[in-house]
Formats: C-alpha cells, sequence, structure tokens
C-alpha cells in the first residue's frame, strides 16, 4: 500500500490517513465516499481540508486494486474497476485536483458584491444536498411500509404451489370476441378463388403423350399453342421434364432448332 | 363496539370489504347522496379512535382509509407467510427520495445530485412498483422524461399525501446552501491558508 500510494503522491512527511480500508460497493458514488472520509474524521464540511481529502480518496480508489499489491503496480492496474463505476469516481478525482490547484493558486478573494470566493463552496454544496437526500432516503425507508411493516387484508404473498384453474372456457364470449376482431380489421376476410385456364401439370401429360411417337421440333410443337398463356404454360411443362428427367432436349448447333425427346425414345 | 350508529358500523364492513384505500368520496357515493359528507367523517374518525389502541389500526392513505396490521406485529405476520419483502437497495430509495421530493425531475438532474449514474434497472424497479411515473417530458434539448411519483407511492410508503413526506418543508434550497457555504467560509477565511 504505502509503494503504491507513493507512486502517485510523493508527498514528504506522509500523512496516512489511518482509515480502515473499505469497499466502493458499500458507497453510493464518490459524493457518498466523500462524506464518508468528511464525517469519520469530523472534517467541516465547509471548510474541507482539499490536499488531505483528495489524498484519502484516491487511495481509496487504489485500495479496490488487489489486495495483495503488486510490486509494479501501472497506472491501468491502479484502478481497476467497472468503467461504468469507475468513471464517477474519476470525474470526482479530477474535480477535487482542480480544486486543490485552485486553492493553492493566487486568486480574487472577494466577488463583485464583495463576498468570500471559494472555490469549494460548490463542492461544498453538492455534498451537503446530496447528504439531505441521502438522509431523506433513510427516513423515507424507516416508514411503516405496505407489506413490509404494516398488512392490509387481502393482499396474500403467493406461495410458489398455488394452483391456478384455467379460466372457463365461454364460446359465446369466443365468438363475439372474435366477431369484434373482424370488425376492426374493416369486414369479413374472404378467399378469392381464381380459376386455372391453363395447367402445367396437364400440359406435361400431353406433351409426354406426343413424344411416345417420337421426337418433336419445338418450334413445331409451339407452333399450335394458343396465346401468350399457354405458351408460358407448354415452356413450364417442358422445363418441369426435363429437370425431371423424363424428356432430353437436344439443340445440335447454335441458333439451331431445338429438339424434344423422350427418355424411353432414346434408348 | 357495541352501541355504534349504523353509519359506522356500515362503512366498517366496506373498509373491511375493500381491497384498496377507500375514498370518502368513494364511500359516499357507495352510501347514497342523503348521508351527509360530514357524518361519514365523523364515522371513520371514530373508527380510527376505536382502533388506534388494537392490533389493526385504520389508516389514512393516499386520500383514503384502509385497514391496517400495526406496525409492531410486523415480525409475527412475517412469520405467519414466512416471507418477507425484498429489500430495497440504496441507489433505489434515493432515487425514489430525489423524485418524490423534487418532482418532476429528469434522470440527469437525479445523476447530477447523487453524483453518480442511474441505472436503468433501478427507474425499471420503481416503475414496476407503481412509485414513480412518467409525468411528461422536460422543455430542453433531447426532451427527456419527467418523473414524479404515482398514487401506490403513497399507498405502499403510509402517506395520505406528498405534503405528509418527512420533513419535505426543512429541505434546503440550492441557493441557501450556497449561501450557508459561503457565510461560513467568511468565518473560516482566515483559517483557511492553514488547512490547505
Amino acid at each position: 500500500m504505502q509503494s503504491t500510494q507513493a507512486h502517485l503522491f510523493p508527498v514528504a512527511g506522509d500523512i496516512r490517513s489511518g482509515m480502515p480500508p473499505v469497499h466502493l460497493e458499500q458507497f453510493e458514488g464518490p459524493l457518498d465516499v466523500l462524506l464518508h472520509l468528511i464525517h469519520s474524521q469530523q472534517m467541516d464540511i465547509f471548510d474541507i481540508p482539499i490536499a488531505l481529502l483528495t489524498r484519502q480518496y484516491l487511495e481509496l480508489l487504489e485500495q479496490q486494486d488487489d489486495p495483495r499489491h503488486q510490486t509494479q503496480p501501472s497506472c491501468e492496474q491502479k484502478i481497476r474497476l467497472d468503467l461504468d463505476i469507475a468513471g464517477d469516481y474519476l470525474v470526482m478525482a479530477s474535480t477535487l485536483a482542480q480544486l486543490k490547484s485552485r486553492m493553492l493558486l493566487p486568486r480574487p478573494q472577494l466577488d463583485d458584491e464583495g463576498n468570500t470566493i471559494d472555490p469549494r463552496a460548490e463542492l461544498a454544496a453538492q455534498l451537503i444536498t446530496y447528504e439531505q437526500y441521502r438522509l431523506l432516503a433513510e427516513q423515507l425507508n424507516e416508514r411503516p411500509r405496505l407489506d413490509r411493516d404494516v398488512f392490509a387484508r387481502s393482499i396474500f404473498p403467493e406461495a410458489a404451489n398455488v394452483e391456478r384453474p384455467l379460466p372457463e372456457g365461454n364460446l359465446d364470449a369466443l365468438l363475439l370476441a372474435f366477431r369484434r376482431v373482424l370488425k376492426r380489421v374493416g369486414g369479413e376476410a374472404r378467399h378469392q378463388i381464381f380459376v386455372e385456364t391453363m395447367n402445367v401439370r396437364e400440359q406435361m401429360r400431353m406433351l409426354l403423350a406426343r413424344l411416345t411417337f417420337g421426337g418433336l421440333q419445338l418450334d413445331e410443337f409451339l407452333q399450335d399453342t394458343p396465346g401468350r398463356e399457354a405458351l408460358v404454360t407448354t415452356m413450364l411443362a417442358i422445363l418441369e421434364l426435363w429437370r425431371q428427367q423424363n424428356i432430353t432436349v437436344i439443340q445440335s448447333s447454335c441458333y439451331g432448332p431445338v429438339t424434344l425427346l423422350a427418355k424411353q425414345g432414346m434408348q | 363496539m357495541s352501541g355504534t350508529d349504523p353509519l359506522t358500523s356500515r362503512i366498517e364492513a366496506m373498509l373491511l370489504a375493500s381491497d384498496e384505500p377507500l375514498t370518502a368520496r368513494r364511500l359516499s357515493a357507495v352510501l347514497g347522496e342523503h348521508i351527509a359528507s360530514g357524518d361519514i367523517r365523523a364515522s371513520l374518525l371514530e373508527l380510527e379512535a376505536h382502533y388506534s389502541s388494537r392490533g389493526i389500526r385504520l389508516a389514512q392513505v393516499a386520500d383514503g382509509w384502509q385497514f391496517r396490521t400495526a406496525a409492531e406485529h410486523a415480525e409475527y405476520i412475517q412469520r405467519l407467510w414466512q416471507a418477507r419483502s425484498p429489500r430495497l437497495s440504496r441507489s433505489a430509495l434515493e432515487t425514489l427520495a430525489i423524485i418524490a421530493y423534487r418532482q418532476p425531475t429528469t434522470r440527469a438532474e437525479i445523476e447530477a445530485l447523487r453524483g453518480v449514474k442511474t441505472s436503468g434497472s433501478v427507474i425499471v424497479t420503481l416503475q414496476e412498483r407503481g412509485w414513480i411515473k412518467v409525468s411528461g417530458r422536460k422543455d430542453v434539448p433531447g426532451r427527456p422524461h419527467l418523473y414524479g411519483t404515482g398514487r401506490q407511492f403513497l399507498i405502499d410508503f403510509n402517506l395520505n399525501s406528498l405534503a405528509d413526506l418527512p420533513e419535505s418543508n426543512q429541505l434546503l434550497d440550492d441557493s441557501d446552501i450556497r449561501q450557508m457555504a459561503n457565510s461560513t467560509n467568511e468565518a473560516n477565511s482566515n483559517e483557511q491558508q492553514t488547512t490547505i
């Protein structure tokens, strides 16, 4: 501990706080820590010895490090706190350091209205305000609380083995609810059924039937297919038959005629 | 309670049967318009006095009336139920206290006062209990939520209204504190140089 402290604070005469070690988890943030330090040493909150307090505060942060104290602690290791929490503590550390330097530097002693300027006034105000709410929170906690200190009839804590029966089914209520939903989505939903004029399956069967008599030129076959819809259906039928390997499609030359052959016909 | 008048007896029955605090207005609505509100109030006060020394008390909470067990028997009720209500963390209590006394207030204000970040889970816990709720948005950049206490806060913390919060009148405002800080410093200004 002595060595770690010496790194951050090379102070002659080493004013040790002699404070018992504490854990940050006990505290609700930097203000809470400062109040602890101030009260446990009976410091005057309006006349805080900033240098001493800053040193003790940093010491306390360092204590949160490995309690076995490495011989060569690096800066990163010194304050190895949860970054979320550490952020607030580090902001306070820099505030304290800034206050300390402002106290050391020459500064105007009086403001425009002739009042004393104390750089620590803001921190003191912040501490007092926080202390008030801390006290109020304690008082709030001490009030008789429902379900902890006082109990009202008919609010019973649920035991783990309580059986919760399912509600009775009610068809009418269900139908009513369903009707309300239907009304909300805008009338009854209807299915629209379209008549399929061309059928790929039908076309496949027809094509296979014709191919049993021998190969067929694609152009010829498509010639007597009426209409765009029929053409598309026939093409789909050919592709499907080809995919299922029921027919073979042959094109002997580029841009040449395409011949359809039934698989059996090839053998 | 022999010799109690019928109205008081009727109100007593209603209070026992209700599972939430009954307001005088609600009692009046149920009892009928021919019953004077002054009579209802007199009956309530009579009941409150009657139960003041019993194991059950008639408590005034959230602007209503509710039968509750006396606080001094808490231990036995807990034993009876074999359950303890979960302890509140200090951060939850402090956050709640700040919201209760400063409402409406924002999360940023709470964090500034406590000097530490408020975790979202604390806010969520307090909201789930019905103790705090969003009362609006503050008209500043980002339009942050404004928090205030809900009715359940009064019910659970045995408060009739926010005015019953302990010592709310003694709460110093920021300017008071600043003044205190400065005036004390004037007195100390001579010693200052030695203490630094």
